[in-house]
């Protein structure tokens, strides 16, 4: 960067102002859960007042910090119960459905973008459209594809093949509004050297579409990681139910162990800081890393 | 070669019923967890391990939330367990929405029956029909911190005069705490009064005068400032371990949220002056064993039933579990007489009422609630509970129409 | 493979006209069929409940147990070999004409292990006839299985208005009437085309005139079809009527001869399966001319309109193919061939497991289906536009409240779908703005710390949404939630958030905006790459400003990746489900419910699924409605 153009942007003292502040109200609930899960007791925090509270009083009760740093409910989500097993469900299906859907969407948004054919519309809306219809109500239609006509309850695939279904969608959109801002004239040059549409795809695409990808790859991802009702339904073993299932056995019906509840919170999103955090490298290249310009 | 085997082993099951039933292998589905889900799983161990019965079982846990639906969804399509364990008020539904449970009454006899506390067979009887073997109950009584308070109150004459002795709002403590927004709670009041949801036919009777005069006494109740505010099930609890609240009207459900260095006594909900002397008579929840309609071993599964049911696997469960069984025999033992808890809830589930079982119960939350919120939020219980009774009897009616 | 050019016209309307004449005639020929063994199934059934409902009203007239066994003998004796009866009372099987009942298991005795199902069906009749006795959810009173032709029905036994056993009975199969040759059908079919084959060798090859013979050959064939169709199953009807006549005519002399009573009215035997008389047959056994005739003519009727349905479509088929609808069809898949095996797998699993389950919806929502009669077919359930006339015809907004004064209603539909609205406009609006912001903001160049503050920002999205719902929720506590403590730290009074509709709708907002975000900043931000650095620089040689830059450099850049993003949020968010749920779950007084929660409770609180799949079905449409002009409007479906 030219020094001379320094003038015109904002002052990053500003930037970092901001920044914190919005990152102090992005952490502040998960405080609050943090707090929870280390307070080895079953409550949510409340916040804890004398009988006359002055300025300072109401301003240290609205400051989540845990009292005690107790494992307690840490150890007890992971040692009562096979946690680990469900965790490694979850990421199984998870990747799977991220690996099928992002996959299948590449392809069909490649084709979307670059090809011209009947029906090229109605196929985008048909996307859009499946989005539309309230999945709530849709649980035992679903049941009756996955279980009975497929067979494949109780299995990691159903899962994935629901996942990957459910993630397709908005992974086309994305990806073809993405291929569409690559430019075309990148692939007349490689068809003039002769390469064919596969190569072209592959090697010219692909790597100009790292950001859509990971996006895509990341939801796909969050769409089957965090997923409750379809894997409580469609898993008839304990040791084939997923991460979120075993969690909701600490809140339903009367009982909620809300301490259990937040560290296993914690403990299944660590994972997904884990992916954003190899994916953000992704996420921040492409066409301003220069490779257009050629 | 595996079509001959299937072959072979239905005509030996036609021919042999006795002999099929002897190696059946069943799966129970319940939502249990943490001690409940041990003690359940040690009492089906133990009659896996009988040496008389080629029954086995295998028991698998459901997430609460996940339940009804996954019973909807499986059974009615001849998939999912031999047997269920959910509470009562379900079933109704289930019953009018056939091929889900399996009516029981043929294999009961009046001794099966006696062995249970009468209210707990009513609870899974539907139009005549027994439909499930109880296992054990759920009811709500008074919980106190004995710190803060050594004997609790037996009329609602003293419980005013106590808890608000032991409130100081600025600070945040109450005398009483309970989730008197949530009509599941505030049914002990109304079921006091002698009112109800529903009448025989299964009529709606919402805003009848016993049900006003029970909201009445809590708005009275409100007024006098002993219980906190926007009462969720979380601040509760949040609330009784902070030591901040000195009685809670819950569950044994609650007894499981309740931090370690807190100590606390159970005893029956009070007696109501305002309603002639009559005790608060909170819902009963109770817990059937159903056998599914779609089960190929139903004989085997009703064993079980009759097994899990019974005194020997009721004391494993209220001792180990800390449930309460639905086996009177249970409380005679010696151990269990010795608990404060279970003796506790024994005597609380006299004068309790089963929740109905009808498939309509469900339509009754959602006005019930907003009925409640609008009495919580100052608004004359008479115009709330009229409001809700329109509005239950539409939602009863549409589902009545003929075509 | 070259272009071979179209086939002549002359051929393709003769395809046209056999494709055509093969879906109104081949189709309408099976549906007959099927009309024609169910209506003789139906007459088959209703006899049967004839002969139960006369045994039952003979069996409850037997004054003991004795009486009962002695009167099934000789009823059986009066009917056909292949009869069986059977009286259950409780668990006691009091009598029977069943061979295997004999010897050690002769009646009476208690029901076996392996009977448990007639005692279950008998408490089953009886939990039938009292639930309908109280205005419940209509039962069935008679229970029907078929057995190839024969039928086991099954009736409850009264004595005094109590319920007090069920009488069971084998009604043996008759022979069948056999059923019509499609010899009528094949004919007319290869006539229509012989005659086409002529006209279109004598006349000049031109489209409109092919057209126009096809046509009316089309037309000529199926209205003899349907003409000598029609007449064949009015004849059937009747045939069935006369034999139910017969049926009760016979009946009502058995009865006669074995309780020597004179006075039987048999008409009152011919019942539905609630036991409510149809009315068609007279006492003595006559059919009622009129109600026949308007029966018969109801049969006709619902014939004709699915024959019409079948001819249109045929003639479409005609149309289609005539004028090479179908061959541009074949030709684009050929031609596109590589495209479309592109988009296959993901079109095909979509289809599969989305739009299974949303037709399955759609249909449900024309149907009356409730928890009362899921076991029943829809075609049995249809109540046409019933549900969405009764949801969008509900006008009713305010109400006056006891003492007087005018109160809001919330549950109505429009407030709903206005209330629904707003909640998407100004969740999206912010989950928008705020993450293209901190997006543009993550982005400046050599700005430190940018990789930690990304993930501490991505975090709301990371977390279960059920807990930290939850905590929001926590947070605005009246006594003890931290906003009311912050509201005081600066001299506000504390607020009851959750009793008026704005207030709540700010908790749920607040709680929404906040998990929502970090999908729109990671999406900006990965966008925000597709900009070539060049463009600015150019931008800034010209001396534009920042906000000239972002207006026309950003945002246009933007567009192909944000569209379908703020599309997809808007759809996400009319349907949130959770956030509602758990944070406000439409209080105060159901103000605060989306479309979504209002349909949820229909289902599963009400359990009426008709209704509530109506409701969805409108969600449906009304985004189709927004995605459609919105698509228009960005043109996001189109490359650049």
């Amino acid at each position: 960067m030219a020094p001379s153009r320094r003038e015109e942007r904002t002052p990053h003292w500003i930037l970092h102002t901001f920044l914190a502040a919005t990152v102090i109200y992005t952490v502040y609930p998960v405080l609050w859960v943090l707090t929870i899960a280390f307070s080895g007791k079953q409550s949510l925090a409340i916040a804890d007042l004398p009988a006359d509270p002055t300025k300072l009083d109401r301003f240290r009760a609205v400051l989540p910090w845990p009292t005690r740093f107790a494992f307690g409910n840490f150890s007890s989500v992971m040692a009562d119960q096979p946690f680990a097993r469900w965790m490694l469900n979850s990421a199984i299906v998870a990747i799977g459905a991220t690996i099928v859907g992002v996959a299948l969407s590449c392809t069909a948004a490649y084709a979307f973008s670059r090809f011209k054919f009947p029906g090229r519309r109605f196929g985008m809306m048909s996307f859009l459209v499946s989005q539309m219809f309230p999945g709530t109500l849709t649980l035992i239609p679903l049941y009756i594809i996955i279980v009975q006509w497929l067979g494949l309850g109780s299995t990691l695939s159903g899962l994935v093949i629901v996942y990957a279904t459910t993630s397709i969608p908005f992974s086309v959109w994305m990806l073809k509004g993405y291929f569409d801002t690559i430019p075309k004239e990148l692939e007349e040059a490689a068809v003039m050297e002769g390469a064919g549409p596969g190569k072209i795809f592959w090697s010219i695409v692909l790597p100009l579409a790292k950001p859509a990808i990971a996006i895509t790859a990341l939801f796909s991802f969050m769409t089957g990681w965090n997923e409750f009702i379809q894997a409580a339904t469609f898993m008839d073993k304990e040791e084939m139910y997923t991460a979120p299932v075993g969690l909701r056995f600490f809140v339903g019906g009367f009982q909620q162990q809300w301490g259990y509840f937040a560290a296993g919170s914690i403990i299944v999103s660590i994972p997904v800081v884990l992916l954003f955090l190899y994916l953000q490298k992704y996420l921040v290249s492409g066409l301003t890393a220069g490779s257009v310009k050629g | 070669m595996r079509t001959l085997f299937v072959l072979l082993a239905a005509v030996a099951g036609i021919l042999m019923p006795g002999a099929a039933a002897a190696q059946a292998k069943l799966v129970v589905w319940h939502s249990y967890r943490g001690g409940e889900k041990s003690a359940f799983e040690k009492v089906v161990g133990a009659f896996n391990a009988r040496p008389d019965t080629k029954i086995k079982v295998d028991a698998l846990a459901v997430p609460f939330d996940a339940f009804a639906d996954k019973i909807s969804a499986a059974v009615p399509r001849g998939k999912g367990p031999d047997i269920f364990i959910y509470a009562q008020d379900r079933m109704g539904g289930w019953v009018e929405a056939g091929n889900t449970v399996e009516p029981i009454d043929f294999y009961v006899d009046d001794a099966l029956k006696g062995r249970f506390i009468p209210t707990t067979v009513e609870a899974l009887t539907y139009r005549g029909n027994l439909y499930g073997l109880p296992l054990d109950y759920k009811v709500i009584a008074l919980i106190h911190n004995r710190k803060l308070l050594k004997t609790p109150p037996r009329t609602t004459g003293e419980l005013v005069k106590v808890a608000q002795g032991l409130t100081n709002r600025p600070a945040g403590k109450f005398g009483l705490a309970w989730s008197y927004g949530d009509f599941y709670y505030v049914a002990s009041l109304l079921n006091g009064f002698g009112g109800g949801v529903f009448d025989k036919a299964t009529r709606p009777t919402m805003n009848a005068p016993e049900n006003v005069k029970a909201l009445d006494l809590l708005v009275k109740w409100e007024k006098a400032g002993f219980m906190p505010a926007e009462p969720s099930s979380a601040l509760i609890t949040s609330l009784f371990n902070e030591g901040k609240a000195a009685m809670v009207f819950s569950g044994p459900w609650f007894l499981g949220e309740v931090a370690s260095d807190i100590d606390y006594g159970v005893a029956p909900l009070p007696t109501i002056d305002e309603a002639g002397g009559q005790p608060m008579r909170p819902w009963m929840t109770v817990e059937g064993v159903f056998v599914s309609a779609q089960s190929q071993h139903k004989d085997a599964a009703f064993e079980f039933a009759k097994y899990v049911t019974g005194a020997e696997a009721g004391k494993v469960m209220a001792l180990e579990g800390r449930q309460s069984p639905a086996a009177k025999a249970v409380y005679d033992d010696p151990k269990v007489q010795a608990d404060p808890v279970l003796s506790a809830f024994r005597k609380q589930v006299e004068v309790a009422v089963p929740m109905p079982n009808v498939a309509e119960m469900t339509m009754m939350w959602s006005p019930a609630t907003t009925a409640l919120n609008k009495v919580n939020a100052g608004n004359s219980p008479r115009e709330a509970m009229d409001v809700a009774q329109k509005a239950l009897q539409k939602d009863v009616d549409a589902l009545r129409k003929k075509k | 493979m070259s272009p071979a050019g179209p086939p002549a016209s002359r051929v393709r309307f003769g395809i046209g006209l056999l494709f055509g004449l093969l879906v109104a005639l081949a189709g309408g020929w099976a549906l007959l069929l099927g009309a024609r063994t169910q209506l003789e199934d139906d007459w088959t059934t209703r006899r049967a409940i004839v002969a139960v409902n006369a045994l039952g009203s003979l069996v409850g007239q037997a004054t003991d147990d004795a009486g009962v066994r002695k009167l099934v003998s000789a009823w059986q004796g009066t009917h056909p070999p292949g009869t069986r009866v059977r009286v259950i009372r409780g668990t006691t099987l009091e009598a029977s004409t069943d061979p295997a009942d004999t010897g050690a298991k002769a009646a009476p005795r208690r029901l076996a292990r392996e009977e448990k199902p007639l005692y279950d069906q008998a408490q089953r009749l009886r939990a039938g006839v009292d639930s309908n006795r109280e205005g419940g959810a209509p039962k069935a009173e008679i229970e029907v299985e078929r057995q190839g032709g024969a039928r086991q029905v099954a009736a409850p036994l009264e004595a005094d208005g109590k319920v007090t056993g069920m009488v069971r009975l084998l009604v043996p199969a008759e022979p069948s009437t056999g059923g019509r040759s499609p010899v009528q059908a094949v004919l007319l079919l290869v006539f229509a085309l012989v005659l086409y084959a002529v006209a279109a060798w004598l006349l000049p090859p031109r489209t409109a005139l092919l057209a126009t013979v096809s046509t009316a050959l089309f037309c000529l064939a199926a209205a003899f079809f349907v003409g000598g169709e029609l007449r064949a199953l009015g004849l059937a009807e009747r045939d069935g009527q006369r034999a139910l006549a017969s049926t009760v005519a016979a009946e009502v002399g058995r009865a006669r001869a074995l309780t020597g009573a004179s006075a039987i009215d048999g008409g009152a035997w011919d019942t539905d399966l609630a036991r409510k008389p149809h009315g068609l047959v007279t006492g003595a056994g006559a059919i009622d001319r009129e109600k026949g005739e308007a029966q018969a003519q109801r049969v006709r009727r619902g014939a004709l309109r699915s024959l019409l349905t079948l001819a249109a479509l045929g003639l479409l088929a005609l149309v289609v193919v005539g004028f090479g609808g179908a061959h541009r069809v074949g030709r684009a898949l050929v031609t596109n061939r590589q495209a479309y095996a592109y988009i296959a797998p993901a079109i095909m699993g979509t289809t599969l497991l989305v739009f299974f389950p949303f037709l399955y919806g759609i249909a449900l929502s024309f149907t009356d289906s409730n928890i009362y009669n899921t076991n029943l077919p829809l075609t049995e359930l249809w109540v046409g536009l019933r549900n969405y006339a009764t949801i969008l015809g509900d006008f009713s907004f305010l109400r006056r409240a006891a003492d007087g004064h005018w109160v809001f209603n919330y549950l109505n539909f429009y407030w709903t779908f206005l209330f629904t609205v707003i909640w998407t406009i100004t969740n999206v609006v912010w989950g928008v703005s705020f993450g293209l912001l901190l997006a543009l903001v993550l982005n400046t160049k050599g700005l430190a710390l940018r990789p930690i503050y990304r993930v501490l920002l991505i975090l709301p999205w990371a977390m279960p949404n059920y807990i930290t719902a939850l905590i929001w929720k926590g947070m605005f506590h009246r006594q003890f939630g931290v906003v009311n403590q912050v509201l005081a730290i600066f001299g506000f009074e504390p607020l009851s958030w959750f009793d008026t509709p704005f207030t709540s709708y700010l908790t749920a907002l607040a709680t929404n905006g906040w998990l929502s975000f970090p999908f729109m900043m990671v999406v900006s931000l990965g966008a925000l790459q597709s900009i070539p650095a060049d463009l600015y620089e150019a931008a800034r040689v010209d001396g534009a400003s920042r906000w000239q830059q972002f207006r026309a450099i950003t945002l246009p850049s933007l567009k192909p990746a944000l569209v379908p993003a703020v599309i997809l949020s808007v759809v996400w968010t009319f349907n949130m489900f959770n956030i509602i749920y758990l944070v406000t779950a439409g209080e105060p007084g159901g103000s605060t419910e989306i479309l979504i929660t209002q349909a949820y409770k229909y289902a599963f609180q009400r359990y009426q699924y008709g209704y509530a799949a109506a409701y969805a079905t409108i969600i449906f449409g009304i985004l189709l409605v927004y995605g459609t002009i919105q698509n228009r409007v960005t043109r996001a479906t189109e490359a650049l």
